[in-house]
């Protein structure tokens, strides 16, 4: 189970080996308390203006369970972690090798035609129901394997000869696909393309929240693999950027991608899910236990069928990244 | 499995500690002593061992009943009920 904690004045902290959650409640100017055994809990997503004692932080070190703290728009500004590595130190030196050899190529070309495979997919579930777009849609469908094509076809060199032309094919794609997904809701949350920081209305808000979700997930599942999150193949070696979560998360975007527009899609979503901020949309306190609760639905206890067994879309990933590190490893 | 854990015991010093260690185990309190919660085989076998040690044969009496999903949701509950998505953990976020 995650725990979210979002109210300003809270506090965790530790009683009798459990965690124990105190909320303040300004209407009745009580103290509410929570009692959560460790072993149930999974991670902590907090949120700015809460207090978390240093028991509570060694309780969750010892149990496994990563402390986030978040932004506003739910992007994981960092975390507490064992400094344990969680695996063997030679996934981290292949992964270096691989991330400057050939190798490298291969596997951001991989990582990104699944990403665009998935737009495509997407785009023809929506044409489906949708006869008047149909045409439309699967144009910018067609277009789009086009592209995943042309990245295909790139071969030989190491990824940094391909980075532009990877970027430019993701980055065209990525806009006939969000032009696509704007025409097909609800003309009252229709779009202008991708925004963020802030986001400009609802749609971006949402989506922008469950990106943040997922790339705290896809951190942890690649620190558990004992994979390095700084160490990328694609994205640039930049300062302080956490370059392989940004390639990792690439074929898993289109969970938030698919969760975020079906509530748009089944009138889910209401006006007041969302305040105004300078220059756009923010979510507020109603918007994200909505969200969070059906994103975590979707990514935690719906099952897909994986490699011929029912799993979570949270245990896929999260076999993905052990397999990503295993893979490295066998080619010593 | 779902399992539920009930009580009677005489002393409150004994009661106390059985409290807590079911609610270590994972278990959430529905009665003042009744808990119900998801354990599995080795859990139940492990909290059974420590409340035997916390009892007084004599006088106490500990229940652990296992029960299934289908069972549970036929259950009748009147007046303060308990969330039975709660309690069989298939709520996996909370907020505070």
């Amino acid at each position: 189970m995650q725990i979210f904690i979002n109210t300003y004045g809270t506090y965790l902290h530790v009683k009798d080996d459990m965690f124990e959650i105190k909320v303040k409640d300004k209407e009745e100017k009580k103290v509410k308390i929570n009692h959560i055994a460790a072993h149930k809990i999974t991670s902590f997503i907090v949120s700015k203006g809460s207090a978390i004692s240093t028991d509570a932080v060694a309780l969750a070190l010892k149990h496994n369970i990563d402390i986030v703290v978040v932004e506003n728009d739910g992007h994981p500004m960092g975390r507490f972690w064992h400094s344990k590595l969680g695996s063997t130190t030679k996934i981290r030196k292949r992964q270096l090798e691989a991330s400057l050899g050939e190798e490298g190529l291969e596997w951001v070309k991989q990582w990104i035609m699944k990403k665009l495979e998935n737009q495509a997919d997407y785009l023809q579930d929506l044409a489906k129901h949708r006869s008047t777009l149909l045409p439309y849609l699967q144009h910018q469908q067609d277009q789009i394997l086009n592209y995943r094509l042309r990245i295909k076809e790139l071969n030989g060199g190491v990824v940094q000869e391909h980075a532009d032309m990877i970027r430019a094919m993701e980055g065209n794609s990525g806009r006939l696909y969000f032009g696509a997904l704007s025409k097909s809701i609800h003309p009252e949350f229709a779009f202008q393309g991708r925004s963020f920081r802030p986001a400009k209305d609802p749609f971006n808000a949402m989506l922008n929240y469950c990106y943040g979700i997922l790339y705290s997930r896809v951190e942890r599942s690649l620190m558990l693999a004992g994979l390095d999150p700084y160490v990328g193949f694609l994205h640039r070696d930049d300062y302080n950027m956490k370059s392989l979560v940004f390639d990792f998360i690439e074929p898993y975007r289109i969970y938030a991608e698919r969760c975020v527009f079906v509530l748009f899609s089944t009138k889910k979503v209401k006006k007041s899910f969302f305040d105004e901020i300078v220059g756009g949309v923010t979510l507020n306190a109603e918007g994200k236990p909505f969200l969070v609760e059906n994103f975590t639905k979707f990514f935690d206890v719906q099952v897909i069928r994986y490699k011929g067994r029912n799993q979570t879309r949270a245990n896929a990933l999260q076999l993905e990244a052990h397999q990503f590190a295993n893979r490295l490893i066998e080619k010593l | 499995m779902i399992t539920w854990v009930m009580y009677d015991i005489k002393k409150d010093k004994p009661r106390g500690k059985i409290a807590k260690a079911c609610l270590h185990a994972g278990l959430y309190r529905v009665q003042y002593s009744v808990f119900l919660g998801m354990l599995t085989a080795n859990q139940q076998d492990t909290l059974s061992l420590l409340l035997e040690e916390l009892i007084d044969e004599e006088t106490d009496s500990v229940y652990i009943f296992p029960m299934s999903k289908e069972e549970l949701n036929r259950t009748v509950l009147l007046g303060q009920a308990f969330d039975k998505e709660f309690v069989t953990d298939e709520i996996r976020s909370l907020f505070f």
